[in-house]
């Protein structure tokens, strides 16, 4: 502590002053050393200066050594140094002195005779009394002043001193050996005087041996051994039991009070900023300045990664088997060896084999080492390294969280009864408004009843001999029983045979009341006629009328697609034939009117003629598809609301799911195309399909919800002969988008003829659905 | 090898329970109190009915099931008793009834068009019951109902003793779907052309011939009527039709009110060609006593209660199973399970009703109203609708069932296990159709019992199994053990 503090305060005297003192006690732990040695330092330099490094520092060092002489003159006056002084002072001005010591007078001035004989006053040296100024003036500085001492090259002096006298040149390096070369020093010379006996002192053998010991570091005393065993004070194993029972003393539990205050100053001073706890590392940077240091990026500018910058991939780091001395299970046994050996170096799973070495000395070079590490530069070099955006994702979880089909029974499963009879295929089925009946219509002709639960057909009618029945659908509420139908160029009205007497009656009155009202109305005009007839029903034969046909459309063109408005009244048809004009393509039929009516005068844009036409199930739209597009239009306004892009090439078929735009559900609609495509669409999402679901393998001829919002079920079927089951469950709430589930794949149906199922349709009630396939069969699933 | 197996038998063979063997029948009964025997647990049905047949000294040995606790041992005793969780020191009770011999084909009666119901008259069947009429053994009459519009009446040597008359004359004018006896001499029908029809059945003397005469002819349904249902002593019929009404009727000419006209065939002005069908004689026609119309679909079956005749059963297509209080027409409970219901037959002793369901099972429903479960038992097995059921008229518990799939099978309401979905229970036997294994198919798979679809099932005790199918035949089985020591 008392080091340091004198250091400290030597810092504070120094600091702003001597430039080469604060140099030297830069830091904290060598400024003890520094303080220490100054003094000696000093000296050191100042004996330099006075005696060999003169000429080369005189100016440097005057100031410095001035003022430093004073200082040190003033604390403390040394003896050496004076010594050391009077020596260089007799070798410089030897003769000077001789001269002064010779003159001794009363004045200060003798007469001499110089060599003419004149007589030449010869002033004695000034000699300055304590009273002078200048008591203690160096005799022997030179008084050249401030000019360069080269100009003194040529002379044998370097300047003056205080005295006018000539300050010799001192003897150079050479003259000053050859000199001590000439000395012979004999052995124990000290150059010094014993006092006690004033001869020269020397030193004897045994002291020049103890000096050596010393200076060697080694312990100067004869026969001192330091490795003497050590005896054992107590002992130096450590005992489990203490030698003493008593409790350690508080204070060793205790934090010291002592120690916290002065932790906490010094750690005030650090908050303070009176003590750096580290020195700023500047100064070392400082050094070696004549050391040329060429920082090839000293300009470099960060510059940001490229956005497809990839670094390099960082090989593995060498496991056991690429050690030289492997773990013995890692080593090849002489099978593994061979194969290796023998493998095309190309086709070797790693390129070396597992060797052990026994030690690392006995490592060979790597011979391969040229060509590993061009292979890794051409690596690094060539390798296209392209950034890849890798979802970490598990694919599992990507799923969609699809509840079980168990969970969402009922839906068909099996096949419960199969309706046999028709000859070729049947290419429409529809369960009648109350579920007891099933009505089928096929290529031969015919329309036929049955009983839906076991299969008895009950009813049939030969509508046509050589045109297939297209489409047959049942009008649809309970108050009456109508069967339409299309067979050839002609739409047919029917009620079946089945029914109770009442019923029979109610529903052959509303087809027969049209009659009056078709006759009523005024015969189309001339102009009218020219550009479109709508056609008027006809009565059919007597041999239809007998098996229950009530009115026969001749539509002209073959109509494939007939769907019936909720109400009962309207049934638009469609005739998708590429020879059907556009402007008589769709059709509305109004029964009660016995009207017909086409809505569209030019082609519906955007591909194709029309495919198929549905109402809306409680708007006022009329749904009319084509090849691409299915449009909605306001019948009312004559507008176009809707159009909707499934995106299919080949539309065959679409349905409206039967809760649109009812309370518990926007407008959706699927949509079956013939490129195997079935699409959901929520219209108020988008025009574009909100699923596509593509699980067939051919086309797809008809989809189909389920009629009732009962069960959230629909179905397609499909030219491969199955039908697929779908849970598509549209929810109230508007945020919530339908969710659909596949729930069942039926198989059955044989494909015949390239064909598979070909028309579907879903009991009212129950989940129930029957399909019509080109084998001739329907059949009933539940 | 043979000490091992020696030592683990004698360990099985050391766990002994001590069993209570008893009987409900008097003819099998043990013959004096044994008391308490100790079996070894390792024992199996086969086994035990050894046992039995060594205790009763039967010459001829006479195959036992056993029941613990209600339900069938179809495992050892020693895993029933792990199973229940029932220690080996208690004494176990075990009843033991005869085996249901699995019923053997006895004779098919070909008929012209599929056949949709059967029924019996038999000394043992309801209606000779009602009428206390005795019919002799060999003197049975099956009577069946065919698609065709037809009624045939059978003996048992598979001739037709009578068929009924054509819609010509006064028969039915479409497909009949239900048909029972009445009494011995009436015969009561309906079917696809809405009505009920009463006939008169005679026979000759020597019995070979007879004849049916229409009766009596019932308007009130608008739509097909499914299935049908008598009650002799109260003159009494319950039609189920598909114009969601069940329809209650009198089978005594002076008790029916008048027909609604507007029901008649008359009516029905729209043709010539069905004016003609309209038959030449002329049957008094009446209406019903009442049409209880609160189902929401096609109502498949009605029932009497088997005790109460005042109280009716129906199901129907809208899932529902309502009972009616006949007297007042009025409706007194609704059970509504998750399938269409298309069958349902009264086991009076367990005051369950079972019901045939479109999901190919049949459900068992308690319909009292304190019955807190709806659902008291499933019996699975069928694949396709089950659209016939009818009691075993030896046990309580038993019950046949005819379904789509083709086949009939018996159940005893004891083989049951619990599973996730409940009770459920299995059938002990199944019936298949004779015409399938004539036709060597019997092995091939029919979708949905294409072609073979039994419509009507009756069990009777003196004929046995009779049911009746798409395959156009009547088809009798008879589980032989049983009925000969019956």
């Amino acid at each position: 502590m008392v080091a340091s503090a004198g250091s400290k305060k030597r810092k504070a005297v120094t600091r702003d002053v001597e430039e080469e003192a604060g140099a030297f006690s830069g830091d904290e732990l060598a400024g003890d050393l520094n303080g220490a040695l100054s003094d000696s330092a000093n000296d050191l330099s100042s004996d330099e200066d006075d005696s060999e490094v003169e000429l080369v520092d005189e100016f440097s060092s005057d100031e410095d050594d001035d003022e430093e002489e004073e200082l040190d003159s003033d604390e403390i006056p040394s003896d050496g140094e004076d010594a050391v002084k009077k020596n260089s002072a007799k070798l410089t001005a030897a003769p000077a002195d001789d001269e002064s010591s010779g003159d001794e007078a009363e004045v200060n001035f003798r007469i001499e005779k110089d060599a003419n004989g004149n007589d030449r006053y010869v002033y004695d040296e000034i000699n300055p009394d304590d009273n002078s100024d200048y008591s203690d003036i160096d005799e022997d500085s030179n008084t050249i002043g401030n000019i360069p001492l080269s100009f003194y090259d040529q002379y044998p002096h370097i300047g003056y001193d205080i005295n006018g006298k000539k300050i010799m040149r001192p003897a150079t390096g050479e003259a000053l050996d050859a000199l001590l070369d000439s000395i012979e020093i004999p052995k124990g010379f000290t150059g010094l005087t014993d006092p006690s006996t004033g001869k020269p002192l020397e030193l004897s053998q045994d002291e020049l041996e103890l000096l050596r010991k010393v200076q060697m570091n080694e312990i100067p005393e004869d026969g001192y051994n330091p490795y003497e065993p050590l005896m054992e004070w107590f002992t130096t194993e450590k005992e489990v039991m203490p030698l003493s029972a008593a409790p350690e003393p508080k204070r060793r539990f205790l934090p010291s009070k002592h120690e916290a205050k002065r932790v906490m100053k010094l750690v005030k001073a650090i908050r303070e900023g009176r003590i750096l706890p580290y020195k700023p590392p500047s100064e070392q940077e400082e050094e070696d300045k004549d050391l040329i240091k060429y920082d090839l990026w000293a300009d470099e500018e960060e510059r940001p990664d490229h956005i497809m910058h990839v670094p390099a991939p960082k090989l593995p780091p060498p496991g056991y088997e690429e050690s030289y001395h492997p773990p013995p299970e890692y080593l090849p046994d002489q099978k593994e060896r061979k194969t290796w050996e023998q493998a095309d170096p190309e086709d070797r799973e790693r390129e070396y084999l597992p060797t052990d070495f026994g030690s690392l000395r006995k490592v060979p070079g790597y011979g391969e080492f040229v060509k590993e590490k061009f292979e890794r530069c051409l690596d690094l070099y060539l390798a296209p390294r392209v950034r890849r955006s890798k979802l970490n994702i598990d694919p599992e979880s990507l799923l969609p969280k699809l509840p079980s089909p168990e969970e969402l029974k009922p839906f068909p499963s099996m096949c419960a009864t199969v309706f046999r009879g028709h000859k070729g295929r049947v290419r429409s089925i529809a369960v009648d408004p109350t579920g007891v009946w099933l009505a089928t219509a096929g290529d031969d002709g015919t329309v036929r009843v049955w009983e839906l639960l076991t299969g008895r057909q009950l009813w049939s009618v030969q509508l046509s001999d050589e045109d297939a029945v297209n489409v047959v659908r049942w009008r649809p509420g309970k108050d009456a029983v109508v069967l339409a139908a299309a067979a050839g160029d002609d739409l047919y009205l029917m009620v079946p045979s089945i029914l109770d007497p009442e019923l029979e009656q109610a529903s052959l009155e509303l087809l027969d009341a049209g009659w009056g009202y078709a006759a009523s109305k005024p015969a189309p005009s001339a102009a009218e006629e020219g550009k479109k007839t709508p056609p008027q029903w006809i009565r059919p034969s007597s041999a239809l009328t007998d098996s229950g046909v009530c009115a026969v459309i001749p539509l002209r063109y073959v109509a494939k697609s007939i769907s019936w408005h909720r109400r009962g009244d309207y049934f638009v048809t469609v005739c998708p034939g590429a020879s059907t004009p556009a402007s008589v393509a769709v059709a509305i039929h109004t029964v009660s009117k016995h009207l017909t009516q086409y809505p569209f005068s030019r082609r519906i844009k955007g591909g194709g003629p029309p495919q198929t036409a549905h109402f809306h199930p409680s708007k006022p739209i009329l749904f009319v598809a084509n090849q691409r597009t299915v449009r909605g239009y306001d019948l009312s306004r004559q507008l176009l609301v809707k159009i909707v892009q499934p995106g299919a090439r080949w539309i065959s078929s679409f349905d409206i799911h039967p809760t649109s735009s009812t309370a518990s559900g926007g407008d959706n609609l699927i949509v079956g195309s013939y490129d195997r495509r079935l699409l959901w669409h929520d219209l108020e999402l988008s025009q574009r399909p909100y699923k596509t679901l593509r699980y067939h393998r051919k086309a797809i001829r008809a989809v189909k919800f389920h009629p009732s919002g009962r069960y959230p079920l629909f179905a397609d079927a499909s030219d491969d002969g199955s039908l697929q089951i779908f849970h598509g469950s549209v929810t109230g709430d508007m945020l919530s988008n339908a969710s659909i589930v596949p729930l069942k794949v039926l198989k059955g149906h044989k494909i015949t003829g390239e064909l598979g199922v070909l028309d579907i349709d879903w009991h009212p009630r129950e989940a129930w659905c029957v399909s019509a396939g080109a084998d001739g069969t329907c059949r009933l699933w539940m | 090898m043979n000490g091992t197996q020696d030592s683990s038998s004698a360990a099985s063979a050391q766990r002994q329970v001590r069993v209570q063997l008893v009987s409900k029948q008097e003819d099998i009964a043990l013959p004096e109190n044994t008391g308490p025997i100790l079996v070894p647990t390792g024992l199996r049905r086969y086994a035990l009915s050894t046992l039995v047949n060594n205790l009763l000294a039967n010459d001829k040995p006479v195959p036992f099931e056993f029941l613990i606790n209600g339900a069938f041992l179809r495992t050892s005793i020693d895993e029933y008793l792990t199973a229940n969780g029932i220690s080996a020191e208690t004494t176990l009770e075990i009843e033991y009834i005869r085996a249901l011999i699995p019923p053997l084909h006895i004779a098919s009666f070909e008929h012209d068009d599929w056949v949709s119901a059967v029924d019996v008259l038999s000394a043992t069947s309801s209606a000779a019951s009602w009428a206390s009429s005795s019919i002799s053994p060999g003197q049975e009459r099956i009577l069946s109902a065919s698609y065709d519009g037809l009624l045939r009446v059978w003996n048992m040597s598979s001739q037709i003793v009578a068929t009924s008359p054509s819609a010509v004359d006064g028969g039915h004018s479409a497909s009949i779907k239900a048909a029972k006896f009445l009494s011995p001499n009436s015969i009561v029908s309906a079917g696809l052309d809405r009505t009920v029809r009463l006939w008169k059945y005679a026979e000759s003397e020597d019995g070979f011939s007879g004849k049916i005469a229409p009766q009596l002819e019932l308007y009130g349904h608008k739509s097909g009527i499914n299935s049908l249902a008598v009650h002799a002593p109260s003159n009494r019929i319950l039609t189920a039709s598909s114009d969601h009404a069940v329809g209650f009727w009198s089978a005594k000419k002076s008790d029916a009110p008048a027909a609604p006209e507007n029901l008649l065939p008359s009516a029905a002005s729209r043709n010539s060609k069905r004016r003609k069908l309209n038959s030449s004689i002329s049957t008094p026609q009446r209406g019903p006593l009442a049409l209880l119309s609160s189902h929401t679909a096609p109502v498949s079956a009605a029932i009497f209660d088997a005790k109460d005749s005042t109280v009716g059963y129906s199901t129907s297509w809208d899932h529902t199973l309502r009972t009616w209080d006949l007297v007042t027409a009025a409706l007194v409970d609704t059970r509504s399970t998750s399938h269409s219901l298309l069958s349902l037959e009264h086991l009076p002793e367990h005051h369950l009703l079972a019901t045939g369901t479109s999901a190919r099972h049949i459900t068992l429903i308690d319909p009292r109203v304190s019955a807190t479960t709806i659902s008291a038992m499933t019996l699975r097995g069928h694949t396709n609708a089950v659209v016939s059921l009818s009691r075993d008229p030896h046990s309580s518990y038993g019950l046949i069932s005819g379904s789509h799939d083709g086949t009939c099978r018996i159940w005893d309401i004891r083989a049951t296990k619990t599973d996730k979905d409940g009770v459920v229970g299995e059938s002990v036997y199944s019936i298949t159709r004779k015409s399938l294994e004539e036709a060597g198919k019997a092995d091939a798979k029919r979708v949905g019992g294409e072609g073979v679809k039994v419509f009507g099932v009756c069990w009777d005790r003196s004929v046995g199994i009779v049911s009746a199918g798409e395959d156009k035949r009547i088809q009798i089985n008879r589980g032989e053990g049983v009925l000969s020591s019956a």
